[in-house]
């Protein structure tokens, strides 16, 4: 069997990881990636967030605002609105299931 | 920040963008937006460089692809032709289906089906008039056979030989490797493009034609007329009668000369009416003129409407046998063309 690869679950997931992400605090684009990271999603890809972020954004999930910065470039906000909120809520709900779904099975056969 | 870091942030912009190339400008700097600022927070790391950190450019700018739900780049100028083409293609299906039942079968490419046969024998045919017109030098139209150098015999071998070709290769089917498939459809793209230029010039020639010919022959079905006869309701001739048409104009049939049927000769007539030529009456000879002793007998030619060959004409009826003064025909007027001799006078 093939060995089961983090960053094919990530890709799963991201969307959602982003979304919770964001539930408590609105952030910047590299912000966003330190709190996956801190999270424990040490493998996620730079790239993948930021294009998560641009797709959830024309998805009409996020709304972006840009602060200037004294130093460097400027930096553009992310913030859930009400849409992403339903969103992160639905999805996290079937995450929770299927979660629970897969630890039952794991559970169930001894493995773990 | 540094000069150094910009220039490296500046550089690996640059690549990113340069491996977007693909995708619409609009969406390529939205893409792009973060870029700068993501850069800049990843060397104040200070964890190496960015390609070390990051990976290569066109690395980066394909995951940012496939992550922005833009993998396999966004719609091409080939998506598009092909979405292009499956929008048609509905369409034909559509088509298909309606005009079926008005043609009589389930879809109308069924019908289209039993045609194929005609359209190889036809395809042979205009494949033959591309080849004769490419090898064809002479300067003559070669007209509707596929003639080379006007040679009628070259013409129905080649197009036999094309017909026959055509069908063979139609009952084949267009080739499946690429190449000869490109081939086959290049060619049949020329020889509809060459069917319909040819379709429109002989379209436009046989348009024209009658134009020609009414340039030479009048066209009016009475240019051959060279004099016109007049009989009043007697069967007698009228002279120095003038024709009119429903609008009032004069009527100008013939010329003004006489050619004397004995010596050929021609002369200028001084008649204003009809006929010009009195002698050359085609129902009475010189000697036959009626006598005048019997005024009432019709002449043996002409015979007037409403009155039976030589029967008595009414009495009381006889006109004064002159011409109606020029003022306007007469109504009761026979009039015989000397372009119609045939014309049974008992009729």
């Amino acid at each position: 069997m093939r060995c089961v690869d983090t960053t094919q679950l990530l890709k799963g997931v991201l969307d959602l990881a982003v979304l919770a992400a964001l539930r408590d605090e609105d952030g910047y684009g590299y912000d966003i990636l330190r709190r996956l990271r801190a999270a424990g999603l040490q493998d996620v890809g730079d790239a993948s967030v930021y294009g998560t972020l641009r797709r959830l954004f024309s998805g009409g999930l996020l709304n972006t605002y840009v602060v200037p910065s004294d130093e460097g470039p400027h930096r553009k906000y992310y913030a859930l609105n009400a849409a992403g909120r339903a969103e992160l809520e639905r999805n996290g709900k079937t995450w929770r299931e299927f979660a629970t779904t897969m630890n039952d099975l794991l559970g169930d056969r001894g493995i773990v | 920040m540094n000069d150094i870091a910009d220039d490296e942030i500046t550089g690996y912009v640059a690549q990113v963008r340069a491996a977007l190339g693909g995708v619409p400008e609009s969406t390529r700097e939205e893409l792009l937006d973060d870029l700068p600022e993501h850069l800049a927070e990843v060397l104040a790391e200070g964890n190496g460089t960015l390609t070390g950190r990051l990976g290569a450019p066109s690395a980066y700018a394909a995951e940012l692809l496939a992550a922005a739900g833009l993998a396999g780049g966004p719609p091409k100028r080939r998506d598009q032709l092909r979405d292009l083409r499956e929008r048609g293609a509905r369409w034909l299906r559509i088509a298909d289906v309606r005009v079926g039942p008005v043609l009589g079968y389930a879809r109308a490419s069924e019908f289209l089906v039993l045609l194929r046969p005609a359209w190889w024998v036809l395809r042979g045919y205009l494949a033959a008039m591309v080849i004769a017109q490419l090898l064809d030098s002479g300067s003559a139209p070669i007209g509707l056979l596929p003639r080379i150098g006007g040679s009628d015999l070259v013409a129905l071998v080649l197009l036999a030989a094309a017909v026959v070709g055509s069908i063979w290769l139609g009952r084949r089917g267009a080739p499946v490797r690429f190449w000869p498939r490109y081939a086959y459809w290049s060619a049949t793209a020329v020889v509809v493009i060459f069917a319909l230029a040819g379709f429109s010039w002989a379209d436009s020639g046989a348009r024209t034609a009658p134009y020609l010919d009414a340039t030479y022959s009048g066209g009016s079905g009475y240019g051959s007329v060279e004099d016109v006869f007049v009989y009043d309701g007697q069967g007698r001739p009228v002279e120095n009668a003038q024709l009119y048409d429903q609008n009032g104009a004069p009527l100008q049939m013939g010329g003004m000369y006489c050619t004397d049927p004995v010596t050929g000769e021609s002369r200028a007539t001084w008649q204003r009416g009809y006929p010009h030529c009195p002698e050359r009456n085609p129902f009475q000879s010189p000697s036959a003129s009626p006598s005048p002793a019997d005024p009432g007998v019709a002449p043996p030619g002409p015979s007037p409407a409403g009155s039976a060959p030589g029967a008595p004409a009414p009495i009381g009826t006889a006109p004064s046998g002159t011409a109606p003064n020029g003022a306007g025909p007469s109504s009761s007027a026979g009039v015989r063309t000397s372009a119609t001799p045939s014309a049974s006078p008992s009729r």
